[in-house]
């Protein structure tokens, strides 16, 4: 198959390209960069005034499927995935089954590769069934392809176990990922401040997440397991990350889109589309973040993407369950930000997919002459409408549902095939 | 908040839900005070009963355990002439695995015209209000740490009947500030109406996270946090907050934070002393103020039936407005001339 994609506005941080011209991609490979005019293809493609990246890897994600199908299946939460651009997957491990066992990691791929959206580079639980107290089968589970193990949400408040977690992550050369939150300090809805005070609902003091951050480095740096930290959401996080960093510790961080783009102040009306764990913070914690990306103390910006059906939430806001639909909303949150100067596309693009390849899969993904075609074509000004009839992942729980958005993903390429054309 | 006015108000400004004195204007809250005024001279009369509500039907909603809201609301609303369901839920459907919007939607079917909630979740109200049973009228019994409207305005009905006034008064709020729904009501209702010195009083681990961004300044010591007020509102002190770590025991509190004679000598003279109830003796106050003539807590009792009579009232009313309202638009209109 033969495509050509002319006049986009091609950027590839990881190669300092930031240039309009044409692309041709042939025998599932970049064949040609440049003025292609005469060029033939079976598929010809005019992108003028849109953007081609390196497509997007995303490194927090839940597919949910299996036992809960009623959230979302595996086959419309990834083909929701490759319409927000991204090819390729780290899951969650807390799967219903447990991402624990190699036959649970078999049946997500299974099905994964059957839909054919994307690729699956699972995340793996650290403990059994992530209670915490039992090693899971880690050098098993790396050599079915997990590339990583986590305890997801859940705290390991035993020194002793989470010091043996990173132990035997050592011993065989693993990485681990934390989304970085005290146990008992995180027992609450929202962030700590002046909105959850007046709204009288439980507060979550920053100090949660990096007096975990610290805790965890402290296991990183005594073991030399190569960590990742997911979804950080303050200022003072940032901080703790960008001085590990300046020691030559060997880590690397992201940030959900969420809280790139929206604060605690969100939920005032209770409105529990906003109820995410870890919390949606103040601004000045939001301007960290994004000066977090800019310096690079931030590698990535992951989805979180965590659907849900209806009845999930609606309820009183505490009893409702924590997440958002973001895969139909992703490149819109992008486009917003880039639109009030909080962020270039080329640094977006550069955590969104170089940064987050080279820490999932090793290598980067790139837009060079003889590279395997991972793509994603943005047309950053199309209007559309986020609703039930367009929007791909089943969860109810978007955001931004009928509102009128700036932004879509024309086309995915995954290993030189459409995987996804609006 | 313009979206708290939205959602308790009708489109003519008449009350129609009462969540929270957050968003209400303080002719509003006027208002209230007002009518509720006049019910206090119907609880006097021999013949207690109004007919406001008579062939209304209210149900009483309580997922979490109370005596004495739970029996004023039943008083008042029987003083209204309604017909009162009291359901306790705890032992009820949700027992049974029903969700809450269920159950809700339920004792709509069977034509209620209002219910009077307390639930352990804050925001539970608000929720009911706006998303399961707009058309009928909710009343904020208590939810979570959020809000208790009722009791906030019987304390400033209790404050305006010995007062007369709230612009140059001073206010102290005295204790577990954290925990209480009643303290974020008062400081919204003593704002609206004028008070401009509220002092919250009490520990950092009873107080909540900036909350001196609502306007109102904190105080650690008792002493200069009372010094010189007008009213002394003490708040109840859960005794499980002694085992959660907030306090290290009973003794301590009292010695640091409860209301003696010697204290209350701090405060002007004519200072009145309130409580929400029900009281802790010995802990939170000295039964010497608690049963002096300065303390208005059994006012705040008799207050609280001629309150909730009053917000039911309006409520009810604005509800049936709206009601109205919306059966005269032109489409339910169409929809009747339809064979």
């Amino acid at each position: 198959m033969s495509i050509i994609i002319r006049g986009a506005r091609l950027i590839d941080p990881s190669k300092q390209l930031d240039q309009v011209t044409d692309l041709h991609i042939k025998d599932s490979h970049i064949q040609a960069i440049g003025n292609l005019t005469g060029v033939r293809a079976a598929s010809d493609i005019d992108a003028k005034g849109m953007i081609l990246s390196p497509s997007f890897v995303d490194l927090h994600t839940c597919l949910r499927d299996l036992n809960q199908i009623q959230k979302g299946t595996i086959a419309s939460e990834t083909q929701a995935a490759a319409s927000a651009g991204f090819t390729h997957l780290c899951p969650s491990p807390d799967t219903q089954p447990c991402s624990d066992a190699g036959s649970v990691i078999s049946m997500i791929k299974n099905k994964v590769a059957a839909a054919g959206f994307c690729d699956l580079l699972p995340v793996a639980a650290l403990t059994k069934d992530l209670k915490g107290t039992q090693l899971s089968n880690m050098e098993s589970l790396s050599r079915a392809g997990c590339i990583g193990f986590s305890n997801a949400s859940y705290d390991i408040s035993d020194n002793t176990v989470l010091l043996r977690c990173y132990e035997y992550a050592a011993t065989f050369g693993l990485k681990v990922f934390v989304q970085a939150q005290d146990q008992q300090l995180g027992d609450g809805h929202m962030h700590a401040g002046p909105t959850a005070t007046r709204m009288g609902l439980d507060g979550i003091p920053v100090v949660a997440e990096t007096l975990s951050i610290s805790r965890h480095l402290q296991f990183m740096q005594h073991t030399g397991v190569s960590g990742h930290f997911n979804q950080l959401t303050s200022a003072a996080g940032v901080a703790l990350i960008r001085q590990a960093k300046a020691q030559g510790m060997n880590i690397t961080a992201d940030v959900g889109i969420a809280h790139l783009c929206f604060t605690d102040t969100a939920i005032e009306g209770y409105r529990s589309q906003y109820h995410v764990q870890p919390p949606l913070r103040a601004e000045s914690d939001r301007k960290a973040l994004l000066a977090g990306i800019k310096d690079g103390t931030l590698d990535a910006i992951c989805s979180a993407h965590q659907p849900h059906e209806s009845a999930a939430k609606c309820a009183p806001f505490a009893a409702t369950a924590t997440g958002m639909a973001i895969y139909d909303m992703l490149v819109p949150l992008i486009q917003g930000l880039v639109a009030a100067e909080d962020l270039t596309w080329a640094l977006a693009i550069q955590a969104l997919s170089s940064n987050s390849a080279t820490i999932a899969l090793g290598k980067t993904t790139s837009l060079a002459i003889g590279e395997e075609a991972n793509l994603t074509l943005i047309d950053p000004s199309h209007p559309w409408t986020l609703n039930s009839s367009s929007q791909l992942s089943r969860g109810t729980n978007q955001a931004l549902a009928n509102q009128q958005l700036k932004a879509r993903v024309k086309l995915t390429i995954k290993g030189g095939l459409t995987s996804y054309i609006m | 908040m313009s979206n708290l006015a939205d959602l308790q108000l009708t489109k003519s400004g008449e009350l129609r839900h009462f969540l929270t004195p957050e968003g209400l204007d303080r002719l509003m809250l006027e208002r209230i005070l007002d009518t509720a005024d006049s019910f206090v001279v119907v609880g006097n009369q021999e013949v207690k009963k109004v007919p406001l509500l008579r062939g209304r039907t209210v149900v009483n909603l309580f997922f979490e355990n109370s005596t004495r809201t739970r029996s004023t609301f039943e008083l008042a609303a029987k003083r209204l002439s309604a017909d009162v369901l009291t359901l306790d839920i705890k032992t009820s459907a949700t027992s049974k695995g029903e969700s809450l919007l269920d159950t809700l939607q339920n004792l709509r079917a069977m034509h209620s015209d209002m219910f009077v909630v307390r639930h352990g979740d804050s925001g539970a109200a608000h929720f009911i209000a706006s998303q399961v049973t707009p058309d009928v009228a909710i009343i904020n019994a208590g939810d979570g740490r959020h809000a208790h409207p009722t009791q906030a305005m019987l304390d400033m009905l209790t404050i305006r009947r010995n007062k007369g006034y709230f612009e140059s008064l001073s206010v102290a709020i005295v204790g577990d500030i954290l925990h209480s729904r009643v303290a974020r009501d008062q400081i919204h209702a003593l704002k609206t109406l004028g008070c401009s010195d509220i002092r919250l009083v009490g520990p950092n681990t009873l107080m909540p996270q900036a909350i001196d961004s609502m306007g109102v300044t904190t105080h650690n010591n008792m002493d200069s946090g009372i010094d010189g007020v007008d009213v002394v509102i003490m708040l109840r002190l859960q005794t499980e907050r002694m085992d959660s770590a907030f306090l290290p025991s009973a003794g301590e509190y009292f010695r640091l934070y409860g209301l003696t004679t010697e204290r209350l000598a701090q405060a002007k003279p004519d200072a009145i002393v309130m409580h929400p109830g029900p009281i802790n003796r010995g802990i939170e106050i000295e039964s010497a103020v608690a049963d002096g003539p300065q303390s208005m807590i059994l006012n705040q009792v008799g207050y609280g039936i001629a309150l909730r009579m009053a917000v039911m009232s309006m409520a009810m009313s604005g509800q049936m407005q709206q009601r109205q309202a919306q059966a005269n638009t032109p489409s339910s209109l169409t929809g009747k001339l339809r064979p």
